[in-house]
């Protein structure tokens, strides 16, 4: 799997101080060519997310993003169709819940 | 809102307008683009160079319960997702489950085949299959036949598929290689349809609550020839007593967040 690298974020953006991904393969094929680089397969409980990464509860795959993930934020996960927002949990960790 | 991303090369997925988004995911396009990535080159769902294991005599008996049973559950799924190509409330869904037809009817065909690698014909399947999962399969179809969208989409999409979900990956983690790789692909596919089936069922819950009452009596119906099911398959599969716990949990988080007591 290809690490994603960290771009400055440009000025002028509303994204603030965001960090900004540019993502690499990760070897997932489960949803068309160009879509692939936004999700990876999970490695189960050890696996660190990154902070452009969020776990979806429904297919267990990780969504990523092109920007730093933020609670609020809107994140599609396509292996599975739903359409999810990004929640900050008690213990601080970021999680997505399924927004119907 | 625009595909493109101006600042940084490419297409940033999570700015798809929702809308644009429901009708991408729904699509044939997306099914075939998907499956191709998967899919291709393989053949009868495993890739032709991969080795068979040798297996005992009691590991191939009870990788035989186990698919015949996998076989009842696929058929299941297919005859439910075909009835409910009629009743389903707008085009997006009847597309949506016309490849699940296609996705079933693949399954179905790659563990009859695998049965058939083991020496055993499709005549076998109902007999070895579990009389619980047999009484689930009849009562699924009964209630396409009544035509409860609601219900069925409930009893398949979230019940069954779920269930499969979970069992199959855990079995994939132990299973011979062959069987390993025939699993890996089908896993794939249930991702699109247990997030088809909690999604509708979401929206339709979030429009008309007074229906989650109805499903819970569905699931208090369903649930022990589906905990039944899974008890007999983790039995035959050696699942150990945390793997069963986990492959229940994976079942209940679902239920759980629709909220269907």
């Amino acid at each position: 799997m290809m690490a994603d690298t960290p771009q400055p974020a440009p000025d002028g953006t509303d994204d603030g101080e965001r960090q900004r991904f540019v993502l690499g393969d990760t070897g997932f094929d489960e949803v068309p060519k160009k879509y692939r680089r936004f999700y990876r397969k999970w490695e189960g409980p050890g696996d660190v997310l990154a902070p452009n990464e969020v776990l979806c509860p429904v297919c267990k795959v990780v969504i990523r993003s092109t920007r730093e993930l933020r609670p609020g934020d809107r994140v599609y996960c396509m292996p599975c169709m739903s359409r999810l927002v990004v929640m900050r949990t008690d213990a601080g960790t970021l999680e997505a819940r399924v927004a119907y | 809102m625009s595909l493109h991303d101006e600042r940084l090369p490419g297409v940033e997925i999570h700015d798809l307008d929702p809308e644009a988004f429901y009708e991408q995911v729904h699509s044939f396009e997306f099914w075939f683009e998907s499956v191709e990535g998967y899919l291709s080159g393989l053949s009868w769902g495993h890739r032709e160079q991969t080795v068979e294991q040798e297996m005992s005599d009691e590991e191939r008996e009870q990788l035989v319960g186990v698919l015949c049973n996998y076989c009842v559950g696929e058929t299941a799924a297919l005859e439910t997702s075909s009835g409910l190509i009629a009743i389903a409330p707008n085009r997006a869904s009847k597309v949506f489950l016309a490849t699940q037809v296609a996705d079933e009817g693949r399954h179905l065909e790659v563990f009859l085949h695998r049965l058939g690698d083991l020496g055993v014909g499709e005549a076998e399947v109902e007999r070895r299959a579990s009389p619980s999962l047999l009484r689930f399969k009849k009562r699924l179809l009964e209630l396409v036949d009544s035509r409860d969208w609601e219900a069925a989409i409930f009893g398949q999409n979230v019940i069954l598929e779920s269930l499969e979900f979970a069992v199959f990956r855990n079995h994939s983690r132990d299973a011979d290689p062959v069987t390993a790789e025939v699993l890996e692909g089908v896993i794939k596919d249930e991702r699109r349809h247990i997030g088809f089936g909690e999604n509708e069922l979401g929206r339709c819950l979030a429009s008309a609550p007074q229906t989650r009452a109805r499903l819970g009596q569905v699931r208090k119906e369903l649930d022990h020839y589906v905990l039944d099911t899974l008890e007999e398959t983790a039995r035959h599969l050696g699942f150990p007593r945390d793997e069963q716990d986990e492959v229940g949990r994976l079942y209940r988080e679902s239920v759980g967040r629709l909220g269907i007591a």
